[in-house]
């Protein structure tokens, strides 16, 4: 593998890995707030769609990664009744969510398979993307891209200093203490799951702006399952959602280069290295982990008071 | 001012969750209906075309059963997990190495009688199956994984097996270079039943229906499985220690999903190729929810749900609708009999608050 | 009067009847959504010229798995009385086999297989031809000499258009090498993308695709690179970088089909046509290819229709460098349809 081969792998690898790192951010932050989402999948090719969608009718792309955004909060939304509203077992709605998302994403967009729609195109940040080596790979990207470089940080920020980021943090700990404190736990879940659909909207409409500027039905491949992996494997932290985010992207470039370079392994098993190394992480970080990690009040929803 | 509170109730509902079951149904197909209308199709007739030609004559209903049969292996699978709050979602990928292992038997005895050789492929079924299951347990166990993520991704890496092995050295010599073993000889194959067009494995689903509801009713470890419910740590006062419950019961899980697969790969299809994947292992998960994970309910949930696919041809058929509406009805039927829920656990109070 | 009154009642019945015959129905079974750009919207741009037919009606089905599934939907269409039924993969071979053999009286087409019966016959479409064409394009317009090909599976029909791909390229450049990227699936933009995108990373600067999504062709475009389409004209995808496309054209081949079964002329054969009927073709092509080059490409052109090329002519070694086709030999259909080794100058595994 020559340097310039491996340069370029690493320049995909980022933007292999961005749309699962939205999405890994947002889930994050559902979870933190203590719910439990599986339906990632389903409301990143539904973000996809809609985000195709707008650029088709309005042309314009900004609006269309908002417009992602917007429907990734509503397919959130939905599970969001169902849990919170109507304290529905999470796994199983988010799971239905998926069914659901993957469904009405396939309904609506089996028409517009094989439409090109505007979108983000790659550019050179002035003065950065001039560095040698780092400069290739991290800033001659798109705009989505240089977004998704701000999030984790900003995120960080958000849970450790914001008074909205403890209480969310708070809502996913001990909600009845919360609750106890006086703040509406509720709210805060909401928020944080609104929020977080967001972000993993954000991910699916990146993949039919940015990625390629295309639609189909299976657009997202088990990213979002990935994305909720990640979570566990970044215990829960934005910063290390970052790696384990390009770490998977990388891998998903990593195979087809390799058999663009000549290899003799089979592709059937090159295929699989990126959900087997997803296990093997996910297995190395729960061993390692403290259980501490996760929000405590994961997955439970809250008992209606009186 | 008037506040609106809801309270545990202390008796389950009893009837009064059928009446809310019926409701959730009707509002699923109503929204259904709704979304067929914004893409300019005849929503009742859609609705009533899929209804009618899942049910409305013999051969239809064969189609049904003939469906049932791995919708159900998988669903009794997966609902026997779910108890323990196991999610195993992995049901998808335990049906493709059940069909590997049944396969690789099929192909190394081609010579013996069918007596002999469909049990081995069954064993060998159950045993690659149950491996796909006790993976994750083990994991879930010893190193604290979160069973869904890794029987999730041991759904993708079982599909990827199949296709190495079928596009690789089990590649049938005399298929022009079609990924697919070559046929399986006829005493490899699960016969029809006489006169139909039904097959052998309808008995096996009947037998293991059975015997489940058998277990789970008057065995000591399957009443430990249903009263662990949604407290798991009941599980750790059962006779059984919890670890070794958690492997047999994914284990069994596994090989379920397994024989859906052997039954596939052998009655349905006569030979191994990668287009045996149909998603059952999903509609497993949707099965066992909505039949509240009841052996005999999830009989009939498997039958309906198979329904809704054979139906769903018929509707692509007469009027283009994309297949994709069969996912949207599954999903949100699943997802307001979960809001349904609601309202058997729950009692509404309205009252004036000081 | 009265006396004239059946016979005219007669008369009218027998005319009404012939008038208001049933229109024929014909099926077609698509394992890709219809929009797709590609595989399966080609077919169903020959099912819309069946539609214009008169006296005939169209129905379609896609996205249908393969197996069980599509049995059952080909089982619908022969018991909802359609006369005849084009099924267009090659996995829905088994079921289609089966459901013959209980309908006699119904038609089944088979696309890309090779079981057939009295009333099921096969079809193809040799798109190999233009794959030949369109290396021949490729070679000329390369710099770096590797070629790019990004492959869906190792299936003979894909393996069959690299290697003549990689044919027509040396033909025109004899120092091309192609090197292959198998994505394991017909239609995923992102990866389809990300294999081109890796392929022009190893020094390709042509791509071309057996895949049916313009993915690809978009990576092409965004490094300057040159690109070849497949199963229809991609240069509104890409038209910087577009060089031609290898695409079908089945509306002659459909109608021809359901003309002679109208007819009750039909028999079951299997049909392998190619640029001669003018069922496969390659695009026009792009404003950057010269004048020479397009020249030359359609002089073969016109050889390969009227027969006096063969694009399998030997002298043709494997990747290891044994010759399998003597010099001056032409590979028979057979070994063409079962086509398992790569020619050499192909760089890749073949699973």
């Amino acid at each position: 593998m020559t340097p310039e081969i491996l340069l370029a792998l690493l320049a995909a690898t980022v933007q292999a890995g961005t749309p699962i790192l939205y999405a890994t951010l947002g889930e994050i932050l559902t979870e933190k707030g203590g719910i439990l989402n599986l339906g990632v999948e389903g409301m990143m090719l539904v973000g996809a769609l809609i985000g195709f969608l707008t650029a088709l009718h309005t042309g314009s792309p900004v609006l269309a990664f908002l417009a992602g955004g917007a429907a990734g909060a509503c397919m959130a939304a939905v599970h969001g009744i169902v849990c919170i509203g109507f304290l529905g077992n999470q796994v199983v709605s988010g799971l239905a969510l998926t069914i659901f998302g993957t469904g009405l994403a396939g309904f609506f967009g089996t028409p517009y398979i094989g439409r090109t729609a505007p979108g983000f195109d790659k550019f050179s940040l002035p003065g950065l993307g001039d560095v040698p080596i780092l400069g290739t790979i991290f800033f001659q990207q798109d705009a989505l891209v240089y977004l998704s470089y701000l999030l984790p940080p900003l995120l960080w920020a958000f849970f450790r200093y914001s008074r909205w980021g403890l209480a969310i943090r708070a809502a996913g700990e001990s909600p009845a203490a919360t609750r106890a404190a006086g703040l509406n736990v509720l709210a805060y879940r909401w928020a944080a799951l609104l929020a977080g659909g967001m972000l993993v909207g954000f991910g699916g409409s990146y993949l039919s702006l940015a990625y390629t500027h295309l639609w189909t039905n299976g657009l997202t491949s088990g990213r979002g399952w990935i994305a909720v992996a990640l979570v566990i494997f970044a215990f829960w932290r934005p910063s290390r959602a970052m790696v384990g985010a390009y770490l998977f992207g990388g891998v998903m470039a990593f195979q087809l280069r390799l058999q663009a370079m000549g290899t003799a392994l089979p592709s059937s098993i090159l295929l699989m290295l990126p959900y087997i190394l997803t296990i093997a992480a996910l297995a190395l970080a729960s061993w390692r982990g403290d259980r501490t990690e996760a929000p405590a009040a994961l997955g439970i929803n809250m008992e209606p008071s009186e | 001012m008037l506040h609106l509170s809801a309270v545990r109730r202390q008796e389950p509902l009893g009837w009064g969750s059928c009446l809310v079951f019926f409701a959730a149904l009707a509002l699923a197909f109503s929204v259904s209906g709704l979304l067929l209308a914004m893409q300019d199709k005849p929503a009742l007739d859609a609705l009533w075309l899929l209804v009618h030609s899942a049910f409305g004559s013999g051969y239809a209903l064969e189609d049904c059963l003939i469906k049932a049969i791995p919708i159900f292996l998988c669903s009794l699978g997966v609902g026997l997990t779910f108890r323990l709050q196991i999610w195993n979602i992995g049901a998808e990928g335990q049906f493709a190495l059940g069909a590997v292992g049944a396969t690789w038997a099929a192909l190394t005895f081609p010579t013996w009688p069918w007596y002999a050789l469909l049990p081995t492929m069954l064993l060998c079924a159950s045993l690659t199956g149950s491996l796909w299951g006790v993976i994750p347990a083990l994991l879930r166990l010893k190193l604290r994984a979160n069973e869904i993520i890794v029987t999730l991704m041991l759904n993708y890496v079982g599909i990827l097996i199949l296709e190495y092995l079928v596009y690789g050295i089990w590649k049938d010599p005399g298929s022009f270079g079609f990924p697919m073993t070559s046929e399986f000889v006829p005493a490899a194959v699960v016969a029809r039943i006489a006169g139909t067009r039904l097959n052998w494995g309808l008995v096996i689903c009947l037998v293991i229906g059975v015997l489940m509801t058998v277990f789970l009713r008057s065995t000591r470890l399957g009443y430990e499985l249903r009263a662990c419910g949604e407290n798991v740590r009941a599980a750790r006062y059962a006779r059984m220690p919890y670890a070794k419950l958690v492997v047999l019961v994914m284990a069994v899980s596994g090989a379920l999903a397994g024989w859906a697969g052997f039954l596939e790969a052998s009655a349905t299809l006569g030979r191994l190729q990668p287009s045996i994947m149909s998603g059952y292992g999903y509609t497993a998960i949707v099965v066992a929810w909505l039949a509240n994970l009841n052996p005999l309910i999830i009989a009939v949930a498997s039958f309906l749900l198979a329904g809704l696919r054979v139906g769903m041809e018929t509707l692509q058929l007469d009027l283009q609708i994309p297949a994709a509406f069969g996912a949207i009805m599954e999903g949100l039927i699943l997802l307001s009999v979960l809001a349904g829920g609601f309202f058997s656990r729950y009692r509404l109070h309205l009252r004036r608050a000081a | 009067m009265r006396k004239c009154l059946p016979l005219f009642l007669l008369t009218f019945l027998a005319l009404g009847s012939t008038c208001f015959a049933e229109d024929m129905k014909v099926g077609f079974v698509y394992v890709s959504p219809v929009g797709d750009a590609g595989y399966s919207y080609a077919h169903d741009q020959g099912r819309l010229a069946v539609e214009a037919m008169d006296g005939v009606t169209t129905s379609f089905v896609e996205s249908v798995a393969e197996g069980q599934d599509s049995e059952r939907v080909i089982m619908n269409m022969a018991r909802k009385g359609y006369d005849a039924i084009f099924a267009t993969s090659y996995g829905y071979m088994d079921p289609m086999l089966k459901v013959a053999k209980d309908f006699p009286k119904v038609k089944f087409l088979h696309c890309s297989g090779y079981k057939n019966a009295e009333n099921m016959a096969n079809y193809f479409g040799r798109i190999y031809q233009a794959r030949y064409l369109t290396g021949m394009t490729a070679g000329a317009m390369t710099k770096s000499n590797v070629l790019g090909y990004v492959a869906a599976f190792p299936i003979p029909e894909v393996i069959r258009g690299i290697n003549a791909f990689t044919l027509g390229a040396q033909a025109v450049n004899p120092d091309v090498q192609v090197r292959v990227v198998w994505t394991k699936t017909w239609y995923d933009p992102a990866t389809e993308k990300e294999a081109a995108k890796s392929l022009l990373d190893v020094g390709c600067d042509v791509i071309a695709q057996h895949q049916d999504s313009p993915g690809p062709q978009e990576a092409a475009q965004e490094r300057g690179a040159y690109s070849v389409g497949y199963n229809t004209d991609m240069a509104a995808f890409a038209p910087k970088s577009h060089l031609t496309s290898a695409i079908w054209n089945w509306g002659p081949f459909y109608t021809e089909m359901v003309q002679q079964i109208k007819d009750g002329t039909w028999k079951s054969d299997f049909y392998w046509y190619g640029l001669d009927k003018g069922i496969v073709d390659i695009s026009p092509f792009g404003e950057m290819v010269p004048a020479d080059v397009q020249k030359t490409v359609t002089d073969k052109k016109a050889e390969i229709a009227s027969g006096a090329y063969q694009v399998f002519t030997g002298p043709i070694k494997d990747q290891a460098g044994v010759e399998k086709v003597a010099a001056g030999a032409v590979m028979p259909d057979a070994d063409l349809l079962g086509f398992n080794w790569f020619v050499q100058g192909v760089v890749g595994t073949l699973e």
